[in-house]
């Protein structure tokens, strides 16, 4: 097991943070593509949900309708969280200056650390936007479950986003540019089980105890029940644990692929 | 105290060794040439000292640290450069360069970069994108980016690949520019003999994997002991043949007035009394000496004489 802690990562240097944090500001400043991905998608997304809540509302009623909204809103929170983590790796290795970051006296922590930040940020503007948004155009308040429960809801969807960001992270770094396209889309496999706007009960039987393994599951069901004025604290302490699990396997899946990389050549290879 | 050390370092990629038990060691100030033709292990060689691809197994000694227990203290006092890779395309030469500052915790940072950006004449293109400067601009600034930490040692993977002559032979002088400022340590390699015969002191050839030989350029071709001789002559041709043939040289006729014999280099100046004696009128005396690329050809197609 030696690939489970690698050398001289005692001390996170907040130099170091800083450098990655400006390093992935300034691709973003200088890339449409990163500000379509971050802001225009996700944005468009909960106007198209929006104006779908706007119709469902004469037919299911409101209630229905802003948990779709919400639901949506919530799930480009977690999507541009782990997004952060796989495409900010992916910008190096298509300018080939992986190597030159890795052989810097970077850590693997520092690294992680700073798409956690980025990610954290991101999701932030996202759920600052979409939730303006939809004040605005489609009338509804996704604060209106109180700022606590709010808290709680995005620290627990970014916290999962950023595991999965780092499992995809991980199959990238093993696997190269083949699987580029799981930092976009993977994740997208998952949202049926994640019962994002709508509640567990509509999945068939089976389906449910797949959608009970991701800790979202249980944060959009606490989402629906604070969006009815009821308590939803189990829910997401069953989330925090999951996602503490969730956090521990995706680090020590990240440093078993990276260790094998290394071993393997595919890491210097990585930039073709 | 070695700046870096190698001993037994072997990489194996399933069945096939593409590094196999290479040892060598760089004292401070050394420009030490890693030469080999392609697929010789060269690059994997680099990708090890430079902590990206695990060794099966050897040491790996920077400034007497073992270099995976503290990578991140050889790391920061080591740099490199090579045609291969790049600077992110997307950002400034700026920012690049304050990224990676940043990442050596480079102290007072900006007079620094703005010091190496005048000496590499890069003062109007600070603010261009990395991806839209030309091949020797390029080069220029990955070179800014390998000094940043005042590195100790700079490991250089072909840096003048793709360089136009021009800006080739100002790399380097900047090279040798350098190494005159301070006791630099460099690992070059190259394809290019006489980049490695002009500026590196000691030579080391890998084929297969292996260390094949290890010399300074100048005793890497005085281990070639044959040298070849060009000959123009006017006429006599046959004369010419009858007595290369009598002393079993080696020889090529190149048209009716022009022959090489290669021949071991105290045999010369015999060949040119004898041809003389004969009544041959020679109007054109040449002697071609091994330079480093025949070393080269040599160790690569294993061929004892390399002239052409």
């Amino acid at each position: 097991m030696s690939f489970y802690k690698l050398p001289e990562e005692k001390n996170m240097s907040l130099n170091r943070i800083k450098a990655l944090l400006l390093h992935e500001m300034y691709i973003t400043k200088h890339s449409f593509e990163v500000i379509n991905d971050i802001l225009f998608y996700p944005l468009f997304s909960v106007v198209v949900f929006g104006f779908m809540t706007l119709y469902l509302v004469g037919s299911t009623g409101k209630i229905i309708a802003n948990e779709v909204l919400a639901g949506m809103i919530y799930w480009q929170v977690l999507n541009i969280a782990q997004y952060s983590v796989g495409v900010g790796c992916l910008w190096d290795v298509w300018s080939r200056n992986l190597t030159n970051m890795f052989i810097s006296p970077i850590n693997i922590k520092e690294y992680l650390f700073s798409f956690a930040i980025s990610g954290t940020i991101k999701a932030l503007i996202i759920l600052i936007l979409a939730s303006t948004l939809s004040l605005y155009v489609f009338q509804f308040n996704i604060f209106s479950i109180g700022l606590f429960n709010t808290i709680l809801i995005f620290i627990n969807l970014v916290f999962f986003g950023f595991s999965f960001g780092v499992v995809m992270l991980g199959l990238i770094i093993r696997f190269g540019t083949k699987v580029a396209a799981f930092a976009w889309g993977f994740i997208n496999i998952f949202q049926p089980f994640m019962a994002v706007i709508y509640p567990v009960s509509i999945l068939p039987q089976p389906f449910r105890g797949i959608a009970y393994l991701f800790a979202p599951t249980y944060v959009f069901e606490a989402m629906r029940k604070n969006l009815n004025g009821q308590n939803a604290i189990t829910e997401i302490v069953y989330a925090l644990m999951l996602n503490i699990i969730f956090f521990f396997g995706a680090t020590i899946f990240f440093r078993y692929m990276f260790a094998k990389s290394k071993e393997s050549g595919a890491f210097a290879r990585l930039e073709g | 105290m070695a700046v870096l050390q190698v001993k037994n370092l072997t990489k194996k990629f399933g069945v096939f060794t593409a590094v196999d038990d290479v040892s060598f060691e760089m004292k401070e100030g050394e420009i030490l040439g890693l030469l080999g033709p392609n697929g010789a292990g060269k690059t994997t060689t680099i990708q090890m000292l430079l902590g990206i691809t695990t060794p099966t197994r050897g040491i790996i000694n920077y400034f007497d640290k073992d270099f995976f227990k503290h990578s991140q203290y050889c790391l920061s006092r080591l740099n490199f450069t090579s045609a291969f890779n790049n600077l992110q395309g997307r950002t400034s030469i700026w920012e690049n360069l304050i990224v990676f500052a940043h990442l050596y915790q480079v102290e007072n940072c900006i007079p620094k970069i703005k010091k190496l950006i005048t000496r590499f004449e890069m003062d109007d293109l600070v603010n261009k994108r990395y991806f839209d400067l030309s091949t020797g601009q390029k080069t220029r600034a990955n070179f800014i980016k390998a000094l940043i930490n005042d590195p100790k040692i700079i490991l250089m993977d072909e840096p003048t690949a793709s360089l136009d002559p021009d800006i080739a032979d100002k790399t380097l002088t900047f090279i040798e520019e350098l190494r005159r400022e301070r006791p630099i340590t460099i690992l070059y390699t190259s394809h290019n003999m006489s980049e490695v015969t002009r500026i590196c002191d000691r030579v080391i050839f890998m084929d297969k994997g292996k260390v094949v030989a290890e010399d300074t350029p100048l005793g890497l071709t005085k281990r070639i002991q044959v040298a070849q001789l060009r000959l123009t002559f006017n006429d006599k041709k046959e004369i010419i043949v009858k007595y290369l043939r009598k002393e079993k040289l080696d020889y090529r006729f190149d048209g009716e007035h022009v022959v090489f014999i290669t021949t071991e280099e105290k045999a010369l100046p015999k060949i040119i009394f004898d041809l003389s004696k004969e009544g041959i009128w020679m109007t054109d005396i040449e002697v071609k000496k091994p330079t480093l690329e025949h070393v080269f050809l040599q160790i690569a197609r294993g061929e004892k004489y390399v002239f052409e």
